[in-house]
């Protein structure tokens, strides 16, 4: 729990990570994407407070203590999901791959769930898998990176009909949060590949069966995701990079995204991630629970944000989703039946 | 005018589609070298390197173009930098070659409805911009509308296909039919302009984190 000016606060973390991009993890022959993708995330490190940058050495690779450190000690977090990502084209043994992510689990437990991934372009071979996966771990979430290369191929969409089984499969096992995360490749190239109505598609398609948390509120395309999520019952917005990204560097900014995103999306449908080790958890809780709407004209249009909301949004919404009980005192004044709840939000398409 | 600043006021004219802003205020030109001899080399440099291929291509194949109407020029290289589909992009512009042949079996097609697409959503957002001006916004004229915003609308509806007269409406959808519910319209477009401006926010500032010590 996070504790603020004597009041105590549920953190639910629904995305971070425990990567190794250390130069021993790069692909001979794919180090020029290995380093470049790295010091990309390193780059958005820098759109927070300085006091929270890491030097790229430590960035590359941290260890188990920093990761306590940074995320239970000083984030306060409670539970965590870990949102594995592969990338293995480029990473010998995975970015973040589930057997990386659950080496904390033990370390840990009871704080940290792992989510896996599918990949339809794996086939046969991929179902099985995921499977196995589920049987290891009891997944209740995948991570979808839309965006990875396999094979020649650079990138896929949710509505290909090769990724029908897997959701079907998710379904069965009862997986039922699909966070999706877009990347700036698709096949076909010349298409935009950040465009987010192929999450539209098929979160009508398993509406009541799976969620669809669409992380970083679909940026670059928030305009897209907010005229989607508004419509779609089953659709969440997962506020890694919102926090991360605007808050500090882009302070008007945040304010109107998290104006629009409370105005069309609403905030039983938003969910805090803090995308450690890109940032910190700390600063981000804090810089939130501080936040107030400007009370600025450019601002009065905006729905406004009560303790009770970033109550939802910092940990309720999120351990709804994923089945986790929070303790009675951790709730404020929230009703049991309201986090996460289909609609919230004010405007409606 | 010097041969290099017309070569750079040809570069103001190449817009990042994405984000509707010119190259040049963006940062992205990271180095333009004109010799006596009018050769030229410009270096263009993006906020991280895996920044979509596509808008890539765009622009180092516009800034090619825009380059290329400079009279007096000898030779033409344009470079993008730091980016992880450089090598392809690199030669298919120097070439003169379309996006599809840059990746082959990669595309479908060339980008001009990719364009066309976010050509729309700046139209969209710059009229959110000018919305507020009026209060009558649907018996405003094309002509009416101020400043930079008014004129990159007529430029987006021009390339568009759109209408673009001074006495056609003001205020149109992505598709060119005038406004009718403007209560809706205003809400999206003043969200498209956000998400807009808060991206050209996260680029100008990954840029700067990027390329922070070295010289522009």
């Amino acid at each position: 729990m996070y504790v603020k000016d004597g009041k105590k606060y549920f953190v639910f973390d629904s995305h971070l990570h425990f990567w190794d991009a250390s130069p021993a993890n790069w692909v001979k022959g794919a180090e020029e994407y290995a380093k470049g993708w790295i010091e990309c995330f390193h780059a958005y490190q820098g759109l927070g407070p300085a006091e929270t940058h890491w030097p790229l050495e430590k960035f590359q690779k941290y260890t188990v203590e920093d990761f306590e450190r940074d995320v239970f000690v000083n984030g306060g977090v409670d539970k965590a999901v870990f949102q594995s990502t592969y990338l293995k084209e480029w990473y010998t043994t995975g970015f973040n791959d589930i057997e990386m992510n659950a080496s904390l689990l033990e370390r840990f437990p009871g704080k940290l769930l792992v989510n896996g991934r599918f990949d339809p372009r794996e086939g046969t071979a991929g179902l099985e898998q995921l499977e196995a996966d589920n049987e290891k771990y009891d997944l209740k979430g995948v991570k979808l990176y839309t965006a990875e290369w396999y094979k020649g191929s650079r990138g896929w969409k949710l509505t290909e009909e090769a990724a029908k089984p897997f959701f079907d499969k998710c379904v069965e096992l009862g997986i039922t949060n699909i966070h999706v995360h877009k990347g700036p490749t698709i096949w076909p190239l010349d298409k935009d590949a950040f465009d987010v109505s192929d999450v539209d598609h098929v979160a009508t398609d398993y509406n009541g069966e799976l969620n669809f948390i669409v992380e970083h509120v679909g940026l670059p395309r928030i305009e897209d995701f907010c005229f989607m999520a508004t419509q779609e019952p089953n659709v969440y917005a997962g506020c890694a990079v919102v926090m991360g990204a605007l808050m500090h560097a882009r302070p008007k900014f945040f304010a109107k995204v998290m104006g629009e995103l409370l105005f069309w999306v609403g905030e039983d449908k938003m969910l805090f991630g803090s995308d450690y080790a890109i940032w910190e958890p700390q600063w981000q809780i804090e810089g939130f629970l501080d936040w107030e709407m400007p009370d600025e004209d450019a601002f009065s249009d905006f729905p406004r944000l009560d303790e009770n909301g970033k109550r939802k949004i910092l940990g309720l919404n999120a351990a709804k989703l994923y089945g986790v009980e929070v303790p009675p005192e951790l709730r404020g004044d929230v009703p049991a039946e309201e986090p996460a709840s289909a609609e919230s939000a004010v405007g409606v398409a | 005018m010097t041969l290099e600043s017309r070569v750079l006021s040809e570069l103001g004219t190449v817009y990042d589609p994405e984000l509707d802003e010119p190259i040049t205020t963006l940062g992205f030109v990271g180095s333009c070298v004109v010799t006596e001899d009018g050769d030229v080399s410009v270096r263009l440099r993006l906020p991280t390197p895996q920044c979509a291929p596509n808008f890539a291509f765009l622009m180092a194949a516009d800034a090619r173009a825009a380059v290329g109407r400079v009279p007096g020029l000898r030779h033409v290289a344009i470079e993008l930098e730091d980016h992880y589909t450089g090598a392809e992009i690199n030669s298919a512009v120097a070439r003169g070659d379309g996006f599809a042949d840059a990746f082959p079996g990669e595309t479908r097609g060339e980008l001009d409805a990719l364009r066309a697409l976010f050509q729309r959503k700046a139209l969209i957002a710059r009229e959110g911009r000018l919305l507020k001006r009026f209060d009558d916004p649907g018996s405003v004229k094309l002509g009416q509308l101020p400043g930079p915003d008014g004129e990159r609308c007529r430029e987006l509806r021009r390339a568009l296909g759109i209408d673009a007269s001074d006495d056609a409406p003001a205020f149109v959808t992505g598709d060119g039919s005038p406004v009718v519910d403007f209560a809706r319209f205003g809400r999206m477009a003043s969200l498209t302009a956000l998400s807009l401006e808060t991206n050209g926010g996260m680029c100008r500032d990954l840029l700067r984190v990027r390329y922070s010590g070295r010289a522009a």
